[in-house]
């Protein structure tokens, strides 16, 4: 697109009373579509949603530890035309002491997927041979695409499963200081000391407001929060939610720089602005060049970059 | 003594394909707090009987930030912000060159292995000093204490790589101002005096003092610190000063008080008058007068001169019978050739040699009994060093900071020929020479014409290792030395240097992180090379033994200059302190002043134990002072070269 008919149609949105976005991301494929994209919510802090301004960055940064994980699965090998993934998933704690970080958890596995039912005998008895755990990713037909992808969900939830192990032992053998998880809390709420977790998310598939509510969260400036609330239905009814804008958004993309931070402490209202200054000093250092800079806080990705370290040249 | 490190590793090699190991430079990582520095000894094992030292070199720290543009956004512009709560990772990368590898063959890159710090059995290995600072004949030579990484050990040369035969000379670079060159200079001496082994002969050294008090003192002690003993005790030396120490020095102008800082009263007795005569001019005149002075003519009439008229008896063409041995006599040849020549209507030559060339020498020679006054002599009295009588541990100070140029050459030149000729014979009293000299850059220069100083100076860098004579040379800048000198120096000492020097093309072997080292070091630390060596290696080195030149001046205020009477008295009296000045005087009193020097000089050389009856004796009886225009034996008194008006 010419400068020109940027300018043409910046004029046009503005004059409309829009905003125009400049640096927004050029897509060339349609994105898979979004699991859920509405799930429900209640206002706990106040009766809508309101934007809170936490007042800056806080001074000193309380102790903390930061947890995340990875995984990886390929195709290693085929019985006519039924696949068999290898994965691997690993989850790490790099706990922060003096501002350096230093590994306080790990843990690695490599693990065998296969749609057993459709598999001879002999295969799976060979497969068990190895030693590794092998995993069954269902599926009744054969699909040279839906088989991998089955398998790459039985990867993602193993890779859940071990994130949850390695947090409840962090968790178990400390008594004190917050440990910060990459992604949603839901899973975790029920841990020994969960009352410690603060969940940092970075994807917005999906939206809990709406209407207004969704409009002030979505267009926060810089340095604010949205008022706490409720994400509705089971374990998730225990579990504390707010936005906070990390950096100015305003000719961005809307979720420029938006993270969603959880809890499940019944402190978390009270908390919510200290948290969110805390968090606000985590914009320092930069994670560039992680393309998710505006949403990665450093920590989070030095955690992932400990684990990718770890894996090596898989395969 | 010298304190090992733990066997736990402190890095590990790394290897990629833009930066791979090799058998003589390696990489390795360590913790962002680490005792590693550049200069750091280090050593590698495989684990299969492979083992590789190496010095670091190189140090480079990054972290994982793409490009500065990141740290101001996440500072928001502010350098004031907040630190952040969280430092980025960060690696230490060093680069290590290699010293040595066990088994040497076949040589192979550098193993991927842990990196372990150097114990002081690895520092012995790693420099190669297993090789001479054991077994049945030992001859390490201690030049200072490696202190990395937690670890001290002693540092030592080889006897033969250092005082020959294998190689030889010492050459040591640095900044002005330091109390780096001398001061290493003197410790080295007093090491060497302490350590150099009884199998591999006698050894003295002469030491030239160029300027201001700097050697005036090797005989009193110097002010240590308990570091500077405890230095001294981990190398296995005794920190004293040195034990026979012989100060030689001009006459200032007025002829009897001596041109020296050292002019104490309890310090004068030790210092010898040098004085010279036409003999010990005569053989070095091409020190003294330069290429646009003489031509070949007048070399052949200088020549002709030391050939068959200086020590000879000589009959000139008018029948006058001539024995040269000092300036005067030659005066009164050269007065009776003109007078000869004009008498007898011949006024342009004289066996051979034509008017013009001989009036020319007759200038520059006369000349040269003025331009080195106090050390040149017209009336024949000569105090010299030594020669033949060197003793084994003993140093010879020539002070010569208050002469000319001019005259610092003559004496730098004539000292270093005559021990060559004697080492030549083998009749110097001592197997080995070592000779110091400052400003090295002065007497050899890197450019400019080529002097007989210079030229006798790379002969002896060349092939002093076969004599004994081993040049310890000194100065500011290398760069400005002549190539050859500091070439043949087998071994070479670097203190603080100036980081333009650094940047000549003699520095391009060293890696930009040790040239900083050089140019930032402290007082008391100094870079190595030495044949053993394959790499540079830092050593630390106490306070020398003796006391520094500046204190020296605050102990022993020089005194002030005396009239003649009074500075003969002196002089007796340090000899012997029971002499009595009156009688002194008594004994002076109606002598000429040239008889009175001679009797002193005789005295001192001789130092008998009646001090005042030898110098009676040494005087003769008195006799009327003459005045200029009268005549003696000999001739008549001629006017002062230096004075034309004179009567």
């Amino acid at each position: 697109m010419s400068d020109s008919v940027t300018r043409l149609l910046s004029d046009a949105i503005l004059t409309a009373g829009g905003t125009a976005d400049t640096g927004s991301t050029v897509l060339t494929h349609v994105p898979q579509p979004v699991a859920t994209p509405f799930a429900p919510a209640e206002s706990v802090e106040h009766n809508a949603i309101r934007a809170i301004d936490v007042g800056g960055t806080a001074e000193a940064t309380p102790p903390a530890a930061f947890m995340d994980g990875i995984q990886r699965y390929a195709v290693a090998g085929r019985f006519g035309l039924i696949p068999v993934i290898r994965g691997y998933v690993a989850a790490a704690v790099l706990a922060r002491h003096d501002a350096e970080l230093s590994a306080a958890g790990c843990r690695e596995e490599e693990l065998v997927i296969a749609p057993l039912s459709r598999l001879p005998d002999r295969a799976i008895r060979e497969l068990e041979g190895t030693g590794m755990p092998l995993h069954d990713s269902g599926g009744e037909r054969t699909h040279p695409i839906v088989d991998v992808h089955l398998a790459g969900q039985v990867v993602e939830r193993r890779r859940e499963e071990l994130e949850l192990q390695v947090a409840r032992e962090y968790l178990g053998h400390t008594t004190f200081g917050w440990l910060v998880v990459d992604g949603s809390i839901t899973a975790m709420v029920t841990l020994a000391g969960a009352a410690r977790i603060l969940g940092v998310v970075k994807s917005h598939e999906t939206q809990y407001l709406d209407g207004a509510d969704l409009r002030q969260a979505l267009t926060l400036p810089a340095g604010h929060r949205t008022s706490v609330f409720a994400r509705l239905g089971a374990e998730r009814s225990m579990v504390r939610t707010w936005y906070l804008r990390l950096w100015p958004w305003e000719g961005r993309d809307l979720l420029y720089g938006l993270i969603r931070l959880e809890r499940v402490a019944e402190s978390a209202l009270a908390e919510a602005t200290e948290v969110s200054r805390w968090m606000l000093a985590e914009r320092a250092p930069l994670s560039a060049p992680d393309g998710r800079w505006d949403r990665l806080i450093y920590p989070v990705h030095q955690v992932e970059s400990y684990l990718r370290a770890r894996a090596g040249e898989w395969l | 003594m010298s304190r090992g490190c733990e066997r736990n590793p402190v890095g590990r090699v790394v290897a990629t394909e833009a930066m791979p190991a090799g058998p003589h430079q390696f990489h390795f990582w360590t913790a962002t707090e680490t005792t590693l520095g550049i200069g750091a000894i280090v050593r590698v094992d495989d684990g299969v009987g492979r083992t590789v030292y190496a010095v670091v070199v190189d140090g480079r720290a990054y972290s994982d930030l793409l490009t500065a543009l990141h740290d101001v956004v996440a500072a928001e512009g502010d350098p004031a912000t907040v630190r952040p709560p969280t430092r980025r990772t960060e690696v230490r990368l060093w680069t290590a060159a290699v010293l040595r590898q066990i088994p040497d063959d076949p040589l192979q890159p550098v193993p991927l292995a842990d990196v372990q710090l150097a114990t002081t059995e690895d520092v012995e290995v790693a420099l190669r000093m297993d090789s001479y600072v054991r077994g049945v004949a030992p001859a390490g030579l201690p030049i200072g204490l490696y202190t990395a990484g937690g670890t001290t050990a002693p540092v030592c040369l080889d006897a033969d790589f250092l005082l020959g035969p294998e190689s030889a000379h010492l050459n040591i670079s640095g900044v002005s101002g330091l109390a780096t060159k001398t001061s290493a200079v003197e410790f080295f001496i007093a090491s060497i005096f302490q350590t150099f082994p009884a199998h591999k002969g006698s050894i003295s050294a002469v030491c030239v003092n160029v300027k201001g008090p700097d050697l005036c003192y090797l005989d009193q002690p110097g002010e240590l610190t308990d570091a500077d003993r405890e230095m001294y005790a981990t190398m296995g030396l005794d920190p004293k000063p040195f034990e026979s120490v012989q100060y030689f020095a001009p006459f200032k102008p007025d002829g009897i008080n001596i041109n020296t800082l050292r002019s104490h009263p309890d310090l004068s007795d030790s210092v010898q008058p040098l004085v010279w005569g036409l003999r010990e001019v005569l053989d070095y005149h091409e020190v003294l007068l330069n290429r646009d002075d003489i031509d070949a003519k007048s070399d052949a009439f200088i020549d002709f001169l030391a050939d068959r008229v200086v020590e000879k008896e000589f009959v000139d063409d008018w029948g006058n019978t001539h024995r040269v041995s000092t300036f005067s006599h030659l005066e009164r040849l050269f007065k009776a050739i003109f007078d000869g020549l004009e008498a007898q209507g011949r006024s342009d030559m004289w066996r051979t040699h034509h008017i013009a060339t001989i009036r020319k020498v007759r200038n520059r020679l006369l000349n040269i009994s003025v331009r080195c006054k106090g050390l040149v002599t017209d009336d024949g009295a000569v105090s010299d060093l030594p020669f033949g009588e060197f003793a084994d541990r003993s140093i010879y100070v020539l002070d010569v900071a208050g002469m000319d140029q001019l005259a610092q050459d003559l004496v730098f030149t004539r000292v270093v020929s005559k021990l060559r000729e004697h080492l030549e014979r083998r009749d110097l009293g001592v197997e080995h020479v070592l000779v110091f000299v400052d400003e090295l850059n002065k007497y050899a220069p890197g450019e400019g014409p080529d002097t007989y100083v210079r030229k006798m100076l790379l002969d002896i860098s060349e092939r002093g290792r076969y004599l004994g004579l081993v040049l310890f040379g000194a100065q500011q800048f290398r760069s400005q030395v002549h190539r050859r000198i500091v070439g043949n120096s087998g071994t070479t000492i670097y203190g603080r240097m100036d980081m333009d020097e650094l940047a000549t093309p003699g520095y391009q072997v060293l890696s930009p992180a040790t040239k900083i080292k050089l140019a930032t070091l402290p007082k008391g630390e100094l870079m190595v090379r030495h044949p053993h060596f394959t790499q540079p290696v830092f050593v630390r080195f106490p306070r020398p033994p003796v006391l520094a030149g500046p204190l020296g001046v605050q102990r022993f205020p020089p005194v002030s200059d005396v009239a003649f009477e009074e500075a003969v008295v002196r002089q007796l009296a340090a000899l012997d302190r029971d002499t009595d000045p009156a009688k002194i005087k008594q004994a002076i009193a109606g002598h000429r002043e040239e008889a009175i020097r001679r009797a002193l000089l005789a005295t001192k050389r001789t130092r008998p134990d009646n001090v005042l009856s030898f110098f009676s004796a040494a005087l003769g009886p008195p006799v009327s002072r003459p005045r200029v225009g009268d005549s003696f034996a000999g001739g008549t008194l001629l006017k002062a070269v230096d004075d034309p008006y004179g009567t």
